[in-house]
């Protein structure tokens, strides 16, 4: 403790800056860990309780995937004596129109039964909640809000709000208003009760439910009930728990958490890299201090641990601005994904709190405290090595031993042996890429000091031609100080070739998109119920499509009906549509099988085509046979074909419409793609369409470029979270660079006294630091950008085998790269200009007496 | 409206019972009619003193638990065409669906909902089946005076083979008239619901109770059902108590 006031507290006084830098490279670290993770972990939260709170006191659930099914199904479920209630649901999110109000999640059920399962009303009698039962169920205009909703929107029971139906736009009246708790506070009250015989008109759902809410009779267990119910209605239908809604919602995010772990993960060892640069300058530059106390009996001991000390509160400070910070993040990340989410997948949530996991916590404090003792190891070692008689000469004593060179080299040379073993025969696994991964980072990190030493020697003679006197002090101060140029050029490198990785991921993402897009989506006009093309709340009558067919400028209309069903424990989309047109019209890129040999074949209901993602994750190849659950049974269906399509990024299925009306009940539809006859222009059918259908049916009709627009924006979407992250990592590569400037010019005060005492100018010293930096700069976006390279392969190995399972084309971002070299550039010059103005503005006396 | 035990008042005759079940049988066989026919107005109160009001008409064809009853919502303007269909079996519980015209469709009142509130009244679904007194088992528990009248006080629990909402109830039956005067209904010790009938009145021969006054013990309030227009042994067509028939009438 004395020896930490006595050697600690004094250089921390001098050095804030520094200190706070080197805090801030531990917090980022730790804030995109805890943002995406807390985020994470809040809007599986928020659908868990939202679901709990609307499935009530139900046990066990039936559904068909997300496809709904047959109402008939309702009274096998309910015959089966080992349930004692068993109740239809129907959910749909429906517009209001009311600026800033959003939309309302319906929950429609039957209100005969549905009490026993869900509290409406916690406090008094159902009179209270509904004005009159049988007026709300003989009424298909009744609605019953939450009361929250109800004060928000100055509403009162009798009142009218207008909803979005497939009728179009649709009055309703309120009926019933619910007092808050229990149900009424799903979806932060944004919740409205109907009548499910009601709901299947207004929501074109036909006559089906989306599933089914059972409670079992007292003394039945969840597995002899569950059992008992899919004796009862065959295996084509899930039965299971509510929390296991949440198990599927998780899958969706997994692809969010992956891609932040890794991220969180490389932004950390950035900071490694900062945390590393500070102790190793701390240490030489207490070099003296430390050989007074070890001349005053000082043990080695005591000295190692004094530093790690050091390290141990750094981590601490920056593990906990960085968790702080952190869940402040997460609440507009939350807000991110969630709406993500609701637009790709069509699912309603509402993150309504920040849930900070303990386990999260811990974990982010944990891996910001290891980070900095980690980095502080090695310093701490020398430190304790310092010999007290050579400690108290002045002078700098950073260098590179021949044997240390050759051990990293060694180092180098082993993690890149075992990234190529795991590259070429380590199987098909995420340990297989994770370890690759890691090792090419840690041969990368091994090799930099070699590189930036032969980088700096090639560098200087340019550096020399550009500004004589400063190219050449910059060179050399480089040279001299080979661990802290190295340290920050690590940093850097690994920020840009983290730049270069997403963004060639982004690039091959869009490219494969488009690809997809040209020979998928080429229909003139699509026309759904929503402008979003996921929205699948609402659905169409069959017969719609048929009125279209009748337009004398319509040459074609495929009636598309999509779904989720569940497939190996996670939700794939089933695509249904007319196969014969779709292998007409649409001709998507084949990854195995025969074109038209595929397409006859799942026209004639004999087999299914897979999207290749589908096939990739779940491992299966041309002839396997598929089993789809459908209400009619399981499906057993040969694969015909595998295409590249992205319509789901779980994975689609492709099969005829007659087939999935035969085993789905079901002949309602999501889209219809349309055709336009030669010659018309697509905005002349959309309008032609509109005059038409547009008075009668909720309908949105969007041309080929907007539902590009829409693709691309949900694409963008995406890359949103991944640009932040990018933008943090550099963030942490910047402060390495001041950081290590700082250190540079503090380092060598006495020098930059002594240029400016013999005539030195101003102007050439800052010149100097400016050049300095354009040094650390130039080697770390060469190194970067070959490191880029390879980070790009295994993101694309990550995404193929462990996320999506799409075939991401390799193609070097080269675009990105031109344009990070003047920007790490700039950013390089940016990160000097406080330093440089720091050393010219030093006192001259100051600088001479320093040491 | 009909009920498990209400179908037993509609009969009327003095006599002298052997034993519990012997008495039901009596109420049963005098109350007994080949159809039925009345309008009705039911009033509910609920706890804040509010009263809403529906009319219906009401129309049985068969007896003893094996009978058909529509019951048409007639007024308010809101509700009008609503209609219930039971179908009631000897040896089971009832089948019921209710009509919505304005949703030209029915929806089968599910068993596990017979226990529920007849659309916000003190009614449950359960208490408009008419069930044959075989299917429950009876015991004489007193013999008492209930306003001015004496009355046997039976207990009747259903049999194992039937389900119910009630575990017993307790029956009043006017000695004098053989009809039920009264019945409480439990759940093991609690009272779930309290149905009195008033105003009795010979119907072509059969004492029919003119006013049947609900009382569910979880809720502040009661329904009252007033019967008017009442008559027996109509001529009513079989097709009429159908799904089809409810449609075709809408």
């Amino acid at each position: 403790m004395m020896l930490f006031r006595l050697l600690t507290l004094p250089y921390v006084r001098k050095h804030k800056l520094r200190t706070a830098l080197t805090v801030a490279g531990v917090a980022l670290g730790v804030i995109i860990f805890v943002a995406m993770r807390t985020a994470n972990d809040s809007v599986l939260y928020g659908f868990q309780k939202t679901v709990d709170r609307i499935t009530g006191k139900a046990q066990l659930q039936i559904t068909s995937g997300d496809g709904g099914f047959p109402e008939e199904i309702l009274e096998r479920a309910q015959a089966v004596p080992e349930v004692e209630v068993a109740v239809p649901v129907i959910e749909a999110n429906a517009g209001t129109g009311k600026q800033g109000q959003g939309n309302l999640f319906i929950l429609a059920v039957d209100m005969t039964g549905d009490r026993s399962l869900r509290d409406y009303d916690l406090e008094s009698g159902e009179e209270a909640v509904i004005d009159d039962p049988l007026v709300f169920l003989a009424q298909p205009d009744s609605i019953m809000i939450t009361r929250e909703y109800a004060a928000q929107n100055g509403i009162t029971s009798g009142s009218k709000i207008a909803l979005e139906t497939m009728q179009g736009r649709k009055q309703f009246t309120v009926r019933g208003i619910m007092k808050p708790g229990g149900l009424a506070g799903a979806f932060g009250g944004n919740l409205a009760i109907m009548d499910i015989y009601a709901a299947q008109n207004v929501f074109g759902r036909g006559r089906t439910f989306d599933r089914i809410d059972l409670s079992l009779k007292p003394g039945v267990s969840i597995d002899q009930g569950r059992a008992a119910v899919e004796r009862a209605l065959g295996n084509g239908l899930d039965v299971e728990t509510p929390a296991s809604r949440g198990k599927q919602f998780e899958s969706i995010t997994k692809i969010f958490s992956i891609g932040a772990t890794l991220n969180s993960l490389f932004a950390l060892l950035i900071g490694l890299f900062i945390i590393y640069n500070t102790f190793a300058v701390a240490v030489a530059q207490r070099r003296p201090e430390i050989g007074v106390l070890r001349s005053l009996g000082a043990t080695r001991r005591q000295v190692r641990g004094l530093l790690l000390i050091e390290s141990v509160v750094l981590g601490i400070a920056g593990s906990a601005i960085g968790i702080v910070l952190g869940l402040a993040m997460a609440r507009g990340m939350a807000r991110y994904i969630g709406t993500y989410i609701s637009d790709l997948y069509g699912l309603a949530q509402h993150t309504e709190e920040i849930t900070a996991d303990p386990f999260t916590l811990s974990m982010a404090f944990a891996a910001g405290l290891v980070t900095s003792v980690i980095a502080a190891c090695i310093p701490a070692q020398k430190a304790a090595q310092v010999d007290p008689v050579s400690a108290l000469r002045k002078g700098s004593h950073e260098s590179f031993q021949e044997s240390e060179s050759r051990k990293r080299i060694l180092g180098a040379f082993t993690f890149a042996s075992i990234a190529l073993i795991f590259w070429f025969w380590g199987g098909k696994s995420g340990f297989r890429l994770l370890t690759g991964y890691l090792s090419v980072v840690a041969a990368a990190v091994l090799l930099t000091p070699a590189f930036v030493r032969l980088l700096v020697r090639w560098m200087r003679p340019v550096l020399r031609l550009i500004l004589p006197v400063e190219g050449a002090l910059a060179a050399d101060s480089l040279m001299q100080a080979p661990k802290r140029t190295s340290a920050t050029v690590a940093a850097l490198m690994l920020s840009i070739s983290l730049v270069i990785g997403l963004g060639g991921v982004a690039n091959a993402s869009y490219a494969s998109i488009t690809d997809w897009m040209n020979a998928a989506i080429n229909p003139d006009l699509f026309v759904g119920p929503s402008e979003q093309i996921s929205e699948r709340s609402f659905r169409f009558s069959a017969s719609l499509g048929d009125e279209m067919r009748a337009m004398d400028f319509v040459e074609e209309v495929q009636s598309v009906r999509t779904t989720r069903v569940r497939f190996d424990s996670t939700l794939v989309m089933v695509v249904a549509t007319d196969m014969e047109s779709l292998s007409r019209r649409a001709h998507p890129k084949v990854i195995a099988g025969d074109a038209r040999a595929m397409f006859r074949d799942a026209a004639a209901g004999k087999a299914v085509i897979l999207a290749d993602n589908l096939a990739m994750m779940h491992n299966l190849k041309l002839g396997d046979t598929v089993e789809i659950p459908s209400p009619a049974g399981i499906l057993k269906l040969p694969v015909a074909g595998i295409i590249l399509d992205y319509s789901d990024q779980q994975g689609a299925l492709l099969m005829d419409r007659t087939l999935y009306i035969r085993n789905w009940g079901d002949d309602t539809v999501n889209v219809f793609r349309v055709y336009l006859k030669h010659g018309v222009a697509p905005e002349a059918g959309k309008r032609g369409i509109l005059e038409k259908l547009g008075d009668r049916s909720r309908l949105f009709v969007m041309t080929n470029a907007q539902v590009r627009a829409y693709i691309t924006k949900v694409i963008d979407q995406w890359f949103g979270l991944t640009y932040m992250q990018i933008f943090v990592a550099v963030l942490v590569a910047v402060l390495g660079i001041v950081n290590s400037l700082t250190v540079s010019i503090t380092d060598r005060r006495r020098e930059l006294g002594v240029l400016q005492a013999v005539g030195g100018l101003r102007r050439q010293v800052r010149q100097a630091i400016w050049m300095e930096a354009a040094g650390i700069g130039a080697v770390s976006i060469l190194l970067g950008l070959a490191l880029g390279a390879i980070i790009l392969a295994y993101y694309l190995g990550v995404i193929r085998d462990e996320v999506a399972g799409i075939r991401l084309e390799y193609t070097y971002p080269f675009g990105i790269a031109a344009l990070m070299i003047p920007f790490m550039m700039a950013v390089a010059w940016a990160s000097a200009l406080g330093p440089g103005e720091s050393a010219v503005r030093a006192s001259l006396v100051e600088a001479l007496e320093y040491e | 409206m009909s009920r498990a035990w209400l179908g037993l008042i509609l009969s009327a005759a003095t006599g002298f019972a052997q034993d519990a079940r012997q008495i039901m049988q009596q109420a049963q066989d005098r109350a007994k009619s080949a159809s039925q026919r009345y309008e009705g107005t039911l009033q509910v109160l609920d706890g804040k003193s509010k009263i809403t009001e529906k009319r219906w008409t009401y129309q049985r064809t068969g007896a003893a638990g094996d009978s058909k009853a529509v019951l048409r919502f007639t007024a308010p303007a809101e509700v009008k065409g609503v209609a219930l269909l039971v179908v009631n079996h000897p040896d089971r519980a009832s089948d019921q669906w209710m009509w919505t015209p304005s949703l030209q469709r029915e929806r089968r009142i599910a068993f596990q909902d017979r226990s529920t509130r007849f659309f916000g009244t003190d009614f449950s679904f359960e208490d408009l089946e008419e069930r044959d007194v075989s299917q429950f088992d009876y015991q004489l528990a007193d013999e008492e005076q209930l306003g001015g009248a004496a009355v046997w006080k039976v207990i009747s629990r259903p049999k194992k083979t039937k389900s119910s909402q009630y575990s017993h109830a307790h029956l009043w039956v006017d000695k004098q008239r053989f009809v039920i005067v009264k019945i409480e209904s439990f759940k093991d010790a609690r009272l779930i619901r309290r149905i009195v009938y008033r105003d009795f009145r010979q119907v072509q021969g059969i004492w029919t109770p003119f006013v049947v006054e609900v009382e569910d013990t979880n809720r502040k309030g009661r329904t009252m059902l007033k019967t008017d227009k009442l008559e027996y042994n109509l001529p009513l067509k079989e097709e009429n108590f159908t799904l089809q028939a409810l449609r075709r009438e809408s």
